[in-house]
């Protein structure tokens, strides 16, 4: 027998090599469509008008002290509010993890849904909330009297909902890491009479530091970009990051504003590149190879800590995601804007308008709801074989392009939307077919701004795949497709559905990106709330807004009813 | 596999529905509100029916976006722009991306709302003027009133930064000899908080944030109308305004169909529609719309959107100097 297989081997050589070849040739030609072309274009568009002359958009971007205040603010803002998302996110990551804490579903559940709150709706509703106009504080009568200053107009106010928003990119990087922690070692400590403090300082957090890194970078990134947020609070207190910077450009009347914002935004991209290097640098130091998942999840006894413990939760809970959900709700059932909700003043037209009158309101559902379920499922699909790829490469070849898939998503989506209206309005050449105007455009977007999200649970979790059994697959003759889908799928499951989740959750309500390239008949949600807000009728906005967090809600509840049918750990909110 | 995938990608990405292409259609970009546009198409529609309009609304900022990214990479989408502002569509003149009509109906305007050589109309006048929550301890008429102690920390008002209408008010504002540039120092002074547009202004005042704001009137019109907490008043001084210019791009394709829609709007009864969708209307001869003073008793300051454009960078960067630090 020794002898065939050795000659079946043999024969099966050069076609193992040939998949691999394919499957590399095609995830770099996606990559390079995906990610560099795109940045290129706006690469080009910064050096377009440079010319000897010291007033090129460039230099005059580079010579404006504005611009390096923004730079100095951006970096200021997005380091604390990763680090408020760091602190968020990893402490729900352990306690509804690790511990033996009541109703673990309904807080992960619950943790899930401040993301798909518009941090303008969270802003505001603080604002009220602590304002001298708060119906709270005035039954008490302790609020502050009217033009106190407002403290969350403030680069800390600004980190502080920046890391609200992006708790859950943490979270989830860092939960698919603890249900795959080894039991023995943890038996092991036990033992050895290790305190449950020890356990969690000496073994737990060293082996799930790599996942904290790339959420924390995941944070960053996606703080790096945010335009709503510093909007809503840098704006009256005078204070810009980068973001707010190139829509001022963007308001101007200049020509060479393209060129202007183009500039800036390599400036972040820059940014990126100096985080991505830094994250490499760490993870690099935590590499630690584990064996697929315990049969039974980890859990400490809090004992008398457990009630004290879930009270702080519930606190949290209610300032991120039970206020800021009652004020929009409210804000959804008064005749307008600013009017008291009494039982008089109580009306559902809102409602009745957006979902019997404006045909726009099912369009934009459906479109959105079709976007992020696509976008989901294709970058999932692709993440496997990109990240399987990435990790057979050199380490400094997979920190290059590891950051080049990151940059689409950290320029301000506005920017990237200008990237690919430059590319795609004139029709494809060769076929004439123009994408420019379809949901296709939006799609092909989205692909390009949320790879990275997908992507990096999924390469996190693979970094820490022992290689034993994929080797032991290979010595067995199975082909490298095959041990993709027998093996490191299985072992990385919970990551790919951690990231198609994201992306999900993110593209539902997504809003920069469309909000240039949507078109008549090709609305989606954000844009729809967006548009809404803007033209003064935010009652409306606000009714879309509840809509779209019910339908969140709804939709990851049937997906709590297939969890049994789904590998373990891949729901979050399900055990 | 992967090429599979690939291929499956393109053919999902070809399946989506292409933009159609029917015999006479008419490219609308326009930053009015959705339910406004809605209205002006379908009454121009109804017009002229062998016309078929698609339109694209968003902020005058996101949409010139898109159109300066579109115009870059040669191609030129809209037929017809209908924006927020003169000064945005000097710009685009200055640049040769208008093309000149001399419409029949502009006799029936003043000189100054529109271009002498055709390039855009003014369309309706939207004044920015002063607004305030009911329960507001003062009542402000005039603008100086926002630099007294009594509203300090009190007033939202749009920043000429992010927003072009904010910025002409900045313009006619600081042109006007009473107020100077000397007044918006003392309205930082006086703490006052600007927000990124209108719609910011609104919420603050509504939601009793910000007592006091500048914002533009129909918002705060039409908002009070549905019963919302808030009052609009036209200072005595004067008030600036934006006139919703209407423009035929010089690549349009359907240059017939854009014509008429420039003399639709500046007719009777295209001006009558603005009135009905409460604004008010750029011909003097039709009314106002309920909520509004008589036309005789709203003082307009002059503006000149020529000089606007030409000093733009210059007052942003003294606008930012002063309330940025």
């Amino acid at each position: 027998m020794t002898p065939s297989l050795i000659k079946a081997r043999f024969i099966d050589g050069p076609s193992m090599d040939s998949q691999l070849r394919w499957l590399s040739i095609g995830l770099f030609v996606l990559i390079a469509t995906l990610s560099v072309v795109p940045s290129l274009r706006l690469l080009v568009e910064a050096l377009s008008q440079v010319t000897l002359s010291a007033s090129s958009p460039l230099a005059e971007v580079l010579r404006s002290e504005r611009t390096w205040i923004a730079l100095k603010n951006s970096f200021y803002t997005s380091g604390l509010g990763t680090l408020i998302a760091v602190v968020l996110g990893c402490g729900f990551g352990f306690v509804t993890t690790l511990t033996n804490i009541r109703g673990r579903a309904v807080w992960v559940f619950c943790f899930m849904l401040p993301m798909m709150i518009p941090p303008q709706v969270t802003a505001l509703s603080w604002l009220q909330l602590f304002g001298p106009a708060s119906p709270i504080l005035n039954t008490f009568g302790i609020a502050p009297t009217l033009g106190s200053p407002q403290p969350m107009y403030s680069a800390e106010g600004i980190a502080l909902l920046l890391g609200i928003q992006s708790a859950p990119l943490v979270y989830l990087a860092l939960r698919t890491q603890l249900i795959a922690l080894p039991q023995d070692l943890l038996e092991a400590a036990q033992l050895a009479k290790a305190s449950p403090f020890r356990v969690w300082v000496d073994i737990i957090v060293p082996l799930c530091r790599s996942a904290i890194v790339a959420g924390a970078a995941l944070a960053f990134v996606s703080s790096l970009g945010n335009f709503g947020i510093p909007a809503m609070l840098g704006i009256p207190a005078g204070y810009i990051v980068l973001p707010t910077l190139i829509y001022q450009q963007m308001a101007g009347f200049g020509n060479d504003m393209l060129s202007q914002v183009a500039s800036l935004s390599m400036i972040i991209a820059l940014l990126v590149l100096a985080g991505m290097l830094l994250q490499q640098w760490l993870q690099q130091r935590s590499r630690y190879a584990l064996l697929g998942h315990t049969a039974k999840s980890i859990s400490f006894r809090l004992q008398r800590w457990r009630l004290p413990l879930e009270l702080l939760l519930a606190v949290i809970l209610c300032f991120i995601l039970v206020a800021p959900l009652f004020a929009l709700i409210v804000s959804s059932l008064v005749p307008a804007l600013g009017m008291p909700l009494t039982l008089d003043t109580l009306t559902f037209s809102a409602f009745h308008e957006m979902i019997s009158r404006q045909g726009v309101t099912k369009r934009a559902f459906e479109n959105s709801v079709f976007l992020a379920f696509v976008s989901a499922f294709v970058l999932m699909v692709v993440s496997l074989p990109l990240g399987y790829l990435l990790m057979r490469l050199p380490m400094r070849t997979r920190a290059v392009i590891a950051s080049l898939i990151e940059v689409p998503y950290a320029i301000p989506g506005i920017v990237l939307a200008i990237a690919f209206i430059l590319l795609f309005a004139k029709p494809l050449p060769f076929i004439e077919i123009s994408l420019y105007g379809t949901l296709g455009i939006i799609f092909l977007a989205y692909l390009s701004c949320f790879l990275s999200v997908c992507l990096k649970p999924v390469l996190s979790a693979m970094s820490q795949l022992d290689p034993v059994l994929e080797e032991a697959a290979q010595l067995a003759g199975a082909r490298p497709l095959k041990r993709l889908v027998d093996i490191i799928l299985p072992l990385t499951a919970p990551a790919f559905f951690a990231g198609g989740l994201l992306v999900f959750l993110i593209s539902i309500n997504e809003l920069t990106v469309s909000a240039l390239l949507w078109s008549a008949g090709n609305e989606t949600l954000g844009v729809l709330i967006f548009n809404l807000d803007e033209s003064g009728d935010s009652v409306l906005a606000s009714a879309i807004a509840v809509l779209v967090v019910m339908l969140v809600a709804g939709l990851m509840s049937l997906l709590s009813l297939c969890a049994p049918r789904l590998p373990k750990g891949v729901i979050p909110w399900h055990d | 596999m992967t090429m599979k995938k690939t291929l499956l990608i393109c053919a999902a990405a070809l399946a989506f529905p292409l933009s159609v292409q029917a015999q006479d259609v008419l490219t609308l970009y326009t930053s009015q509100p959705n339910k406004d546009a809605q209205m002006t198409v379908d009454a121009f529609e109804a017009a002229n029916p062998n016309i078929k309009v698609e339109w694209v609304r968003d902020g005058t900022t996101k949409l010139m976006t898109k159109l300066r990214a579109e115009l870059s990479s040669g191609v030129v989408k809209p037929d017809v722009l209908l924006i927020a502002d003169s000064v945005t569509m000097e710009s685009m003149v200055s640049d040769g991306y208008l093309e000149a009509y001399l419409s029949p109906n502009r006799t029936k305007y003043e000189d100054s709302l529109y271009s002498d050589k055709g390039y855009y109309y003014g369309t309706k006048l939207i004044t920015t003027g002063i607004v305030h929550h009911k329960k507001a301890p003062q009542s402000p008429t005039d603008w100086s009133d926002f630099i007294k102690p009594a509203y300090k920390n009190q007033v939202a008002m749009p920043s000429p930064l992010y927003s072009g209408a904010a910025l002409i008010h900045l313009a006619t504002l600081t042109d006007e000899k009473t107020l100077g540039w000397n007044y918006y120092e003392q309205l930082h002074t006086n703490q006052v908080k600007a927000q990124g547009g209108n719609g910011g202004v609104l919420k603050a005042v509504a939601s009793g944030t910000k007592p006091y704001g500048v914002i533009v009137d129909f918002l705060a019109i039409r908002e009070a109308a549905k019963g919302s907490p808030i009052e609009f008043v036209f200072p005595k001084t004067g008030v600036s305004m934006v006139t919703e210019p209407v423009a035929i791009m010089k690549g349009a394709k359907n240059k017939a169909a854009a014509k008429r829609f420039v003399d639709f709007l500046l007719s009777q009864e295209g001006q009558q529609l603005v009135l009905e969708q409460g604004y008010l209307p750029a011909r003097g001869d039709i009314g106002v719309p309920a909520g509004f003073p008589k036309r005789e008793e709203i003082r307009l300051m002059p503006f000149d959107a020529a000089k606007t454009l030409e000093n733009n960078e210059a007052n942003k960067a003294r606008f930012s100097k002063i309330f940025e630090g």
